[in-house]
């Protein structure tokens, strides 16, 4: 005996049809969620996403790179995203994997289309020749604070559409649009600093960790040392009496520190007079760095007025 | 005449006043021009002169990048034809003491050298595992396959791999924040909770950390000597567990992790106890960290306790008279439930980005007669060299109301020498 008259069955496949739709709706209307792994990529991810794409950004901007937390709190985010955005080069490495490990979410696994890495294409600096613990905490990979150059930036916002696209083909031309206009808007700002850096042209600088690299690259600073004694190394006292000799000779004016212990940079000003600037090199620790744009702003102008 | 003379000479003055009266206007004139052609040429000067670094810097990122691409080229090349480049992370772990324990005497203890192992399978899963060489010889401490993407939030584990009971017994030794394991865990437990089995995870989808296990077991406890690994058994001879962990952050810089185990064997046999009962091991962990966000590799607090009971049935010697002659007495072997309470509770400080130090206290009961225990309280300061070289000094005083080996009571002094070599990561478990 047959259950369903045929009417009876395009009724059902039209109501399941329907329901689909209507599910596909509902999808459409949803916004992208989007995990990046810190505030300022969060913001370039929002630039190119717009309203299509909720953005979060694990790390607040404050903690070193090294030493974020692996807190079980960021395990739901990851674990609804639909991308995840990072910096790639192993700068996540100390917390990232952890989290995935248990986020199950595959989407977002290495490899995986929702796994945006914003560090492809971008030319990267201080590659080791020798990757060796030796040598302190390395990256195998090169330096992975690029973020502090704005030109490199456009291929992040770059790789951000991309990696969008790859997930949500439906909205390419949305993020094209956006990708446009962030790169004209961040244009316009990378004219403005480079006339505003043009005091910062031959200025040499000691860091704490290796992550002003990229900025000092593009303005014309020039880095004479590190008060750690390799990369993630704390100093031994041999190293900061050299490093205070370094200094001098060098005439090094600015001594730039982040989220790392004010103490040593503190005894080193004492003994040298070089004039310290604490700057993130991760974004958004402060109101005035919530966008990526404030944040390369706000610290071009910071070390222009330190050595003006 | 005279009009004649004046005449050319009106001229000549009339034109000399001309000229004295044009000349400034002329000069303005000649000099707002040339002001305003110097302006343009100082504007395409500037141009010139911007447009000169520009390509100054473009050739530098140019030849930045052409030499990054002759070195990828190079390392693509010796990737293409490295034999091993399928090869799995490798590290080696070497954890080692020297230590005076009690009126034992004092010893090098070569404690464990870790061999581990871990890569994806395919895209479906991946693996790790864990050999140990020790003075009891080379243990697989741990080799297990996980699943990467199972639907509903599920992921599934099977091998022998450190069950998902408790904080600390999931751990390895030489992960803890102090020396030795609390001996809570190792008469409790049986160790680190090593199994050979199956677990199933679930992440509830809330807003907040909540996941749960379910698991099966031969046993728990890499130390247990109660139930035999290797014979096959009935599914009332397993051990199941349950696990609930959850985690809040309070602030940016403070968070509370929580978590409840329950291990239950429905049927444990001990020698001289034929007829045998279930065996229930409960734990409940708590952990509240401090964590400022703006220097966590400075400061910290972490305080973090575990509290375990055990039930179960444990064979034990009693003396009755002999039924044909009431005035002789015979040993004779019963079973009798023990019920013991037990655990740890420690507190850590980091002082700066190289020291930290802490307070273990431990209160470890004998399981199979719970009156007997033994207190331990462990000062303990920690110098991390770098994140893979740490010496670690304790003290530990270990009280007994029982009569306790040497070894195990008094005073004892430990310096631990913990080093990492290759990649080495027991995830988030040990975070």
């Amino acid at each position: 005996m047959r259950i369903l008259s045929r009417n009876n069955n395009w009724r059902v496949f039209f109501f399941v049809l329907a329901l689909a739709w209507l599910q596909t709706g509902m999808a459409f209307a949803q916004q992208i969620r989007a995990v990046a792994t810190w505030p300022a990529l969060a913001d370039i991810t929002r630039q190119v996403g717009k309203e299509l794409v909720n953005v979060e950004s694990l790390a607040t901007g404050v903690e070193d790179a090294h030493g974020v937390p692996i807190r079980p709190s960021f395990v739901p985010r990851l674990n609804r995203a639909d991308v995840l955005v990072l910096i790639g080069l192993d700068d996540e490495q100390t917390w990232l994997p952890a989290l995935l490990e248990v986020a199950n979410n595959s989407k977002i696994l290495p490899g995986r289309a929702g796994y945006i890495d914003c560090s492809l294409g971008i030319s990267v600096l201080e590659t080791p020749i020798r990757v060796d613990r030796a040598e302190g905490d390395v990256h195998p990979k090169g330096n992975p604070h690029y973020l502090l150059d704005p030109v490199r930036a456009k291929i992040v916002a770059r790789n951000i559409a991309t990696g969008l696209t790859r997930n949500f083909p439906q909205h390419q031309q949305s993020f094209e649009k956006n990708l446009k206009a962030y790169i004209a808007e961040l244009d316009s700002w990378i004219g403005r600093w480079e006339k505003l850096a043009t005091p910062l042209r031959g200025v040499k600088f000691v860091d704490y960790h290796p992550e002003w690299i990229y900025l000092a690259d593009r303005f014309g600073m020039k880095v004479v040392g590190s008060v750690e004694l390799r990369p993630g190394i704390e100093p031994s006292p041999n190293h900061l009496v050299e490093l205070v000799q370094q200094i001098k000779q060098e005439k090094a004016r600015l001594l730039i520190y982040g989220a790392q212990n004010p103490r040593i940079p503190q005894q080193i000003a004492n003994e040298t007079r070089i004039k310290l600037v604490r700057l993130y090199s991760g974004g958004g620790s402060q109101p005035e760095t919530d966008t990526y744009i404030k944040w390369i702003d706000y610290t071009v102008r910071t070390l222009v007025q330190s050595v003006s | 005449m005279l009009l004649a003379w004046i005449k050319p000479r009106q001229t000549a003055a009339l034109y000399l006043l001309g000229v004295s009266l044009l000349l400034p206007a002329q000069c303005l004139a000649q000099s707002s021009e040339l002001e305003s052609l110097k302006a343009t040429v100082k504007g395409m000067e500037q141009q010139l002169q911007k447009a000169l670094s520009r390509i100054e810097q473009l050739e530098k990122e140019k030849a930045v990048d052409s030499a990054k691409l002759g070195q990828v080229e190079k390392s693509v090349q010796a990737v293409q034809s490295a034999p091993s480049i399928l090869n799995p992370a490798i590290g080696l772990v070497l954890d080692g003491t020297v230590e005076k324990l009690g009126q034992a005497g004092g010893n090098f203890n070569f404690r464990a050298a870790e061999l581990g192992l871990s890569a994806s399978v395919d895209p479906y899963a991946r693996m790790y595992g864990f050999f140990t060489g020790s003075n009891n010889g080379v243990d697989v401490e741990e080799a297990a396959a996980i699943t990467t993407s199972l639907p509903w939030n599920l992921t599934a584990k099977g091998g022998r791999f450190f069950a998902d009971f408790g904080r600390f017994p999931k751990y390895h030794i030489h992960e803890l924040p102090f020396v030795n394991e609390p001996l809570s865990i190792d008469r409790m437990v049986g160790g680190e909770s090593q199994a050979d089995g199956a677990e199933i995870n679930y992440l509830f989808p809330t807003p907040f950390f909540l996941r749960a296990t379910f698991g099966g077991y031969n046993k728990i406890g890499a130390d247990n000597e109660q139930v035999d690994n290797l014979k096959p058994r009935s599914g009332s001879r397993f051990t199941y567990l349950g696990r609930l962990h959850t985690y809040f952050d309070l602030t940016d810089n403070h968070g509370i992790d929580l978590g409840t185990s329950l291990a239950y064997t429905p049927s444990v046999r001990l020698p001289g106890d034929a007829s045998g009962g279930d065996r229930i091991l409960t734990g409940v962990d708590l952990t509240y960290r401090y964590q400022p966000l703006a220097s966590t590799l400075y400061q910290g607090f972490t305080w973090g306790s575990e509290f375990y009971t055990n039930s179960q049935r444990f064979p034990f010697d009693i003396e009755v008279p002999n039924p044909d002659d009431p005035s002789i007495l015979e040993t004779q072997s019963v079973g009798k439930r023990r019920r013991s309470y037990g655990g740890y509770s420690y507190v850590e400080l980091k002082l700066n980005r190289s020291w930290s130090t802490g307070f273990l206290f431990d209160y470890a009961p004998i399981v199979d007669n719970p009156s007997q225990r033994t207190l331990s309280y462990s000062p303990y300061l920690t110098w991390y060299l770098s994140e893979f070289n740490r010496l670690r000094f304790q003290y530990s005083y270990l009280s007994n109301n029982f009569s306790a080996d040497k070894a195990e009571k008094g005073n004892q002094f430990f310096v631990q020498w913990t080093t990492v070599i290759g990649a080495h990561t027991h995830g988030f478990v040990t975070r």
